[in-house]
């Protein structure tokens, strides 16, 4: 059933947190170098789902696959699985007790037992990736917000990942610092990576994805291209919630 | 630290005659109880040289000062390991360990230090060398003999007072850093655990390489402090006569009768060493605090 191309397949997934059902039966199938962006109001299951594919939640009913592999119920793979996606942060969480180089190759050397002069190369490869190289032996503190999440993003980078996974990369920088993660992200996405975008920028959206998915209430409401979803949205949540997010 | 730093923006643009108005500032924060804490010092080394019968004392009561210091460093010291792994039990997500670990810690905090060191000393000890026997006596009777034997001969009797000491000690200590380590995870934000654990870490790698080197740094005050307390209630075990420095002021004074010279002595001994390694922690405190302003 799981044809190569698939990367992600969530296959009816429900997450509760006691009560409160967070994730109501959601499916969503994200091919290899999609970019997907998911948006929709605060509280709609976003960043549950996000979790959910990285198991950072434990989904409590449904499946998740990524390529060929379940991730549910998948106790033993779940660290090697992990290091296959790269997860960057709303709040960046870089280890601020580690240097720059430090925090980009330290999963490589004790996840994946690569030696430390190998591993070094890589996270400067990467570190220029982002344009970051020059603060390699600065500490995280030193640097600035979008600075800093640049060198998360290296750091998800470093463990060449199938997948990357975004929560709000941008919602906690100064507007002056957004636009220079957003290059990254373009980047990334015109080089074919998989990823997988929680965001507000709709300008983001309208350039890189493929498609753009809008959750309400923990379910997927609608999932369209964004030429489609941004001109003529079918549904009236949708609809709602554009009108509310491009008013301002 | 606010008040420090305007005083010394201010020294900087001033000119060197000083007015009144900073004199008095000067003076007010002045810490004058340095002055009088010298001045203990002083007098009690005056009385030392001059007296022979405080240079008596000294020179007995001085004996102990290496049994204080080793019972407090071998007792912090296995407190520490003790501590760090019931914090780490405290937080995990067995139950079993979680509950052993409060369990622990709770039975400690509610009794007295002084009521603990008996009980340990006298019961905990004897108690456990007795579950050693059993230990030894189920080795052998699967046939490991060489690790059966030492169990088997090991007698409640021969274990000696200053180990039932630092027995006490650390056990007792054990649960107060276990606190201290919990408090310092804790106190460290779920997204650092997240990301590690995103990156593919296990949680005892994210535990080693992530969490804990910012924790510790994050206690080393608190840790640092606890040394110094350790040192004070170290004096209790001489309860059980071994001879660390206020035993030996005990007895001094009990032969000689000079009491005052005992225990003036022996005051102003701990209190020079409590406030060498006081001063000490204040310094690691500022270094953890200029790193993290750097950082
Ligand atoms: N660890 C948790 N414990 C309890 N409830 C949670 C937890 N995490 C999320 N929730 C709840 O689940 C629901 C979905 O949360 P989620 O964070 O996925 O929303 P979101 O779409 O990312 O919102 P936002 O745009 O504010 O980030 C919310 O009602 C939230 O309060
Ligand atoms: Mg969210």
């Amino acid at each position: 059933m799981n044809a190569t191309h698939e990367m992600i397949q969530v296959i009816n997934l429900r997450k509760k947190f006691g009560r409160l059902v967070a994730l109501d039966g959601v499916n969503l199938t994200v091919r290899r170098g999609q970019v997907i962006v998911i948006i929709g109001p605060s509280g709609s299951g976003k960043s549950t789902l996000l979790r959910c594919i990285n198991h950072l939640e434990t989904p409590t009913e449904g499946e998740i696959w990524i390529e060929r592999q379940k991730i549910t119920g998948n106790q033993r793979q779940l660290n090697a699985i992990r290091s296959q996606i790269g997860m960057v942060f709303q709040h960046f969480n870089l280890y601020p007790h580690l240097t720059v180089l430090e925090n980009v190759t330290l999963a490589q050397r004790i996840v994946r037992k690569i030696p430390k002069s190998q591993a070094e190369a890589i996270a400067m490869h990467h570190l220029e990736r982002v344009g970051i190289a020059d603060k390699a032996r600065f500490y995280p503190a030193q640097l600035s917000g979008g600075q800093q999440q640049r060198v998360a993003i290296a750091r998800a980078l470093a463990q060449d990942p199938k997948i990357m996974l975004f929560d709000e990369p941008t919602s906690a920088l100064d507007p002056e610092m957004i636009k220079e993660v957003l290059d990254v992200m373009l980047n990334l996405a015109e080089e074919g990576i998989t990823m997988v975008v929680v965001t507000h920028e709709m300008g983001f959206a309208r350039a890189a994805a493929d498609e753009v998915i809008f959750m309400d209430y923990g379910k997927i409401i609608e999932r369209a291209t964004p030429e489609v979803f941004f001109s003529q949205p079918a549904h009236e949540r949708s609809r709602a919630f554009l009108s509310q997010i491009l008013s301002h | 630290m606010a008040v420090k730093e305007t005083i010394e923006a201010k020294q900087q643009i001033a000119s060197p005659q000083l007015t009144g108005a900073e004199i008095r500032e000067k003076i007010r924060l002045f810490p004058w109880w340095t002055v009088g804490l010298i001045g203990v010092f002083v007098l009690t080394a005056h009385l030392i040289l001059t007296r022979p019968s405080y240079q008596d004392a000294f020179n007995f009561i001085r004996a102990g000062v290496g049994v204080t210091v080793q019972t407090t460093l071998v007792a912090y010291g296995i407190a520490l390991v003790l501590g760090l792994f019931t914090g780490l039990g405290r937080i995990s997500h067995n139950i079993v360990i979680q509950n052993l670990g409060t369990l622990y810690v709770e039975l400690i905090r509610g009794i007295p230090m002084l009521v603990l060191i008996f009980f340990i000393a006298f019961v905990g000890v004897p108690a456990g060398v007795g579950l050693l026997n059993q230990i030894g006596e189920w080795f052998s009777q699967i046939g490991l003999q060489l690790i059966a034997q030492p169990l088997i001969q090991l007698e409640n009797s021969s274990v000696p007072m200053t180990t039932r000491a630092i027995i006490a000690l650390s056990v007792t200590y054990g649960a107060f850093q276990a606190e201290i380590f919990r408090a310092g995870i804790q106190s460290i934000g779920r997204g650092q655990m997240e990301a590690a654990r995103a990156q593919g870490m296990t949680y005892w790698q994210a535990m080693r390489f992530i969490i804990l080197p910012q924790a510790i740094r994050n206690v080393l005050p608190a840790l640092g402090n606890d040394f110094v307390s350790m040192l004070k209630d170290s004096s209790l075990v001489s309860v059980l006569a071994v001879r660390d420095i206020t035993q030996i002021a005990k007895l001094y004074a009990g032969r000689s009768f000079q009491y005052q010279e005992a225990y003036v002595t022996l005051a102003v001994l701990y209190l020079m060493m409590t406030v060498v390694l006081s001063a000490l922690v204040k310094w690691i405190e500022r270094r953890v605090r200029q790193d993290e302003r750097n950082a």
